[in-house]
């Protein structure tokens, strides 16, 4: 290559080896700015970009009249940046941990051991790998907005805040399992909160920008800024004093016979809106980490219990509804066994002797081998069919969620006894929900009905984005078969099982009921479900109210509905009736006429 | 190019000499590198105009320097050679001596007061070349021997080497030895003597290396650099990125992201990534280059030198200028373990800057100096002087 002083050879090799390093390198760059640059670009990016959150507000929970049932509530959480702190700053500290309520000691103690961290890191920075720098040094967790106002004020380079918001549920403890709760991490776990979380929870915005190596924002390269926005408010049916009222109702019941749990349910039957729903035991959502398990269950409808008594308003409206009988046919209730299909099936043991009952005495006076009689009159195939069109047996469609379907299973699974024992309510499991809403189908003209909770959508400046319609599910029975069975069911409060219900001049239409509980198997004598379930006025049904009390421990007596429940029922009906308004009704003769004259 | 004074052809004024396009190159260079240097340090401390005077200032004294020495008569300097290297010499103890030298980060390189400050070794590797050449130029012929030829020289440039790498600073000592022993492979010493002692050298280099948890773990993280990215590595990581980021074409300039705290010397030893994230591929191509081109035109330019003194010279300056360029951008482009070395021409730092300017005086001078062979004589004028 080279001619001169060295040897040819020897110059070759020293220039050839130059040549080669260089070629080397350039090749290695090649590799770096092309052929490996998207694999690493994956790093750049990362270290990079920088996403800051801008959280959104939580939308409200309303009742129907506005009430505020959860609310987010804005905070700050208070901190400092200990590389921006500067020394001029700390005669400032102590007015800061004035405003903050906390121990000056603390406060610079905090400043300061975030500092020496700082130093630490500035120290070591020959190795960036060991420069965990610390840029954030808590100093409290919730300051309100205006303490926050005047921290500003105070100017100390490097104390600053990041806003965030919490849930706060001002009622407290009314109608916890509806609102459910959001938890530490902002996670909603239950009722309304969860199921409606797509509504609540709004979108977060955020702001798209770079950092650099210290992870300071380079503001400069911004390349997109989208405002969060806030949760839609929810409206639910429910009213405030409504579930005050039934609260309140709950607290004495459970005083008075601390039961397993108890139910209260106050519904519009004709637009199936809840407008009270809730359990006893109960918690409060803004503790909800101190609640137990069981105050957390929605026992409404997560719970299910065999209904009892109340269940034979599906044999009476469905052997009205098939014209098989009318009020008047009469069976014989003192019989103990029955032939049927050709078998002879033992009847269920009446709580007092009967004779010959019409079937609207079986109704009013709760007549178990009457309630027999009537299913064995339609078999089972059509009384299941009636039972399932009841709603038992599946899903009501609870907008809320968290639902269990009960029991009810198909005449093929049936034993020899079941068409005995299930028209009493027995053989047959239910939640208070599905209960409720099948007494509210008599009330309804026939009509099952969807419940409803969500009355309407509202976005952050309130305008209304959504409303639900009553939803109908079934036509469970002719509207003049509801109307007929609403009058028999009127006389188990004028002169059968629930008189204690009775309040003069309003038509209550109810039914108690009273089941042995099932404990490991078997039915025991002294642990009862105690329910009544009704509505009134029974002409013009406005309000459907259902209690039930599981395992009400009454002292020297049997916990049954018209003992437990019904006189609950009364209290509450006496103050809704006062509370919406409700007129009394006198008896209309056009309703005997269609006592009388049975289902067309 | 001006004729030189003592020209033997006629004067020409429009000719492409090898040192002129070596001018130009470095002109590129030169360019490139302030521009990109400006960017580099706009996030540095002292904002982008201090690195840009601070630079400009050593611009220009390395162009007056290098103007000194390209009107000089080397052969007359060349009686200076020894006082040169004993100055270095000495410059390289003192500088070893706690208060008198100034230590950055745990090494101990630089003379100096207030904020003018010199790093030592540079200049020690220019007096190196100059003495080894003037040494291996007067003992040509007796270059076979093992004494004058191998043991002498040897421990000179050792000498040299084992002060650089006291201070420490083992690339700068790294290229030093390499330079000192490629002269004398160029020079003629025995393959016998040199193999086996830079196979000690390297030996002796790596165990002091492997005594040395810091250099240990710069070593140990090069080899797996995407799994040290977090600590011993980050420094080459981020470089690494930067090239990804620039791609063919770059993000363009002042518009690079890896000076923001994430590469740390981004505007010295690191300049290369800067460059490459802004200026991409292109760029760094060209750069890589016009280094190749002022290594062909010094190769092209070294033929005519008149004596060993000189051709060894050239050579040495010629090496330094490229073997430095190759270790910042091997070990910028993660080829190379991390150590400090910074670019010629671009890299911000006086010393070096100085060093480069009396580097290219050098080859100026020799550029001036040397006959112009006619090309009928060249091969009997070359087989002259080549005995």
């Amino acid at each position: 290559m080279s001619k001169g002083f060295a040897s040819n050879r020897r110059m070759l090799l020293v220039a050839s080896g130059v040549l080669a390093c260089f070629g080397l390198v350039a090749l290695r760059l090649v590799f770096l700015h092309v052929i490996d640059r998207d694999d690493l670009l994956k790093y750049v990016e990362k270290a990079r970009r920088q996403l800051v959150v801008e959280h959104a507000r939580r939308g409200t929970i309303l009742d129907a009249h506005g009430n505020v049932l959860a609310t987010s509530r804005s905070f700050v959480v208070l901190g400092a940046d200990p590389e921006m702190l500067r020394r001029e700053d700390e005669p400032k500290w102590s007015e800061l941990a004035r405003l903050l309520d906390l121990p000056p000691a603390q406060v610079t103690a905090l400043l300061r051991r975030g500092q020496t961290a700082s130093r630490f890191a500035l120290a070591t920075a020959g190795e960036p790998a060991k420069a965990k720098r610390l840029r954030w040094v808590k100093l409290t967790d919730e300051v309100e907005e205006s303490v926050y106002d005047r921290v500003l004020a105070l100017g100390i380079r490097g104390v600053y805040g990041q806003r965030d918001y919490k849930r706060v549920y001002p009622a407290g403890q009314l109608a916890a399992h509806l609102l459910g709760y959001v938890n530490r991490e902002g996670t909603p776990v239950s009722g309304a909160e969860h199921s409606l979380d797509l509504y609540l929870k709004g979108q977060d915005g955020w702001i798209e920008s770079e950092k650099d190596g210290a992870r300071r924002e380079l503001a400069q390269f911004r390349s997109r800024e989208v405002a969060a926005q806030d949760g839609n408010d929810v409206v639910l049916t429910i009213d405030s004093v409504v579930q005050h009222i039934i609260e309140d109702e709950l607290k004495l019941l459970a005083a008075k016979y601390s039961p397993h749990f108890a139910t209260i349910i106050v519904s519009d039957p004709r637009t199936g809106a809840i407008l009270g729903l809730a359990n006893y035991p109960s918690f409060d959502p803004n503790h909800f980490n101190q609640a137990t398990l069981d105050a957390l269950r929605d026992n409404a409808v997560s719970d299910i219990v065999e209904p009892g008594s109340t269940f034979k308003i599906v044999a009476a409206g469905a052997a009205l509804d098939q014209g098989l009988v009318t009020p008047q046919t009469m069976f014989d209730c003192g019989k103990t066994v029955i032939n049927y299909k050709g078998r002879d099936r033992k009847l269920p043991k009446e709580d007092e002797p009967f004779g010959m009952l019409s079937v609207a005495d079986i109704v009013a006076h709760s007549s178990n081998r009457g309630a027999a009689q009537l299913a064995m009159l339609m078999g089972e195939d059509k009384f299941y069919a009636y039972a399932r069109a009841y709603g038992f047996g599946q899903s009501t469609r609870f907008p809320l969620g968290g639902e269990v379907r009960g029991i009810l299973e198909p005449p093929a699974k049936w034993d020899g006894l079941t068409i005995t024992r299930m028209p009493m309510g027995h053989a047959i499991a239910a939640t208070p929900l599905q209960i409720h809403f099948a007494m509210s189908a008599v009330a309804n003209g026939g009509a099952l009905l969807r419940p409803e909770i969500i009355k309407e959508i509202r976005d952050s400046s309130g305008a209304v984005v959504r409303t639900f319609a009553p939803e109908k599910r079934t036509q469970v029975l002719k509207p003049s078969t509801a109307a007929l069975l609403a009058q028999l069911l009127t006389r188990v409060v004028t002169e059968g099982t629930g008189k204690v219900a009775e309040i003069p001049g309003f038509e209550v239409a109810g039914k108690t009921g009273t089941t042995q509980k099932l404990v490991d198997g078997k039915y025991v004598n002294n642990r009862h479900v105690a329910s009544f379930v009704g509505f009134f006025p029974a002409s013009r049904p406005q309000l459907v109210l259902s209690v039930i009390v599981d395992d009400a421990k009454v002292p020297g007596g049997s916990a049954y509905g018209r003992v437990v429940s019904a006189p609950a029922f009364k209290h509450i009906a006496e103050q809704l009736i006062q509370y919406y308004d409700i007129q009394p009704v006198r008896p209309a003769a056009p309703r005997f006429f269609a006592l009388n004259g049975g289902a067309p | 190019m001006e004729s030189s004074p003592s020209a033997v052809v006629p004067r020409r004024t429009l000719s492409i000499t090898p040192a002129s396009v070596i001018l130009v190159c470095v002109a590129a260079l030169l360019a490139i590198g302030l521009a990109v240097l400006f960017s580099a340090s706009s996030t540095a401390k002292g904002g982008p105009y201090a690195y840009l005077y601070k630079q400009l200032i050593f611009l220009g004294l390395a162009l007056g320097a290098g103007w000194m020495v390209a009107r000089a008569d080397l052969e007359q300097l060349r009686k200076f050679s020894w006082l040169c290297a004993g100055v270095a010499l000495l410059a390289l103890v003192l500088v070893l001596i706690p208060h008198i030298g100034i230590t950055v980060k745990g090494s101990r390189r630089w003379l100096g007061l207030g904020s003018a400050r010199l790093q030592v070794s540079e200049f020690a590797k220019l007096a190196l070349v100059f003495s080894l050449a003037h040494y291996l130029a007067l003992n040509q012929s007796r270059l076979h021997e093992f004494v004058r030829g191998f043991v002498l020289p040897a421990a000179w440039v050792g000498g040299f080497a084992v002060l650089i790498l006291a201070e420490p600073d083992f690339g700068t000592a790294l290229l030093t030895g390499g330079l000192g022993m490629i002269l004398l492979f160029l020079a003629g010493a025995r393959l016998r003597f040199l193999l086996p002692s830079i196979a000690v050298a390297l030996t002796g280099f790596t165990v002091l290396v492997l005594h040395n948890p810091n250099r240990l773990r710069r070593i140990t993280s090069f080899l797996d650099v995407e799994a040290h990215r977090g600590d011993g590595a980050y420094q080459l990581w981020q470089a690494i990125l930067a090239f990804a980021a620039g791609g063919t074409g770059g993000v363009g300039l002042g518009n690079g992201r890896q000076q923001n705290s994430f590469l740390p010397e981004a505007h010295t030893d690191f300049i290369f990534a800067i460059l490459g994230e802004e200026l991409g591929l292109w760029f760094t191509l060209l750069v890589v280059a016009l280094f190749i081109t002022i290594f062909v035109a010094g190769l092209m330019h070294v033929r005519r030198a008149p004596n060993l003194f000189q051709f060894l010279l050239v050579t040495g300056c010629l090496l330094l200028v490229c073997l430095q360029a190759i270790i910042n951008l091997g070990v910028v482009t993660g080829m190379l373990p991390t150590k400090g070395m910074s670019l010629p021409f671009i890299s911000a730092g006086g010393s070096n800057l100085l060093l480069m300017g009396l580097l290219v005086g050098i080859i100026i001078n020799t550029s001036r100096a040397w006959a112009r062979p006619r090309p009928l004589l060249r091969k009997r004028a070359l087989t002259e002087v080549t005995g």
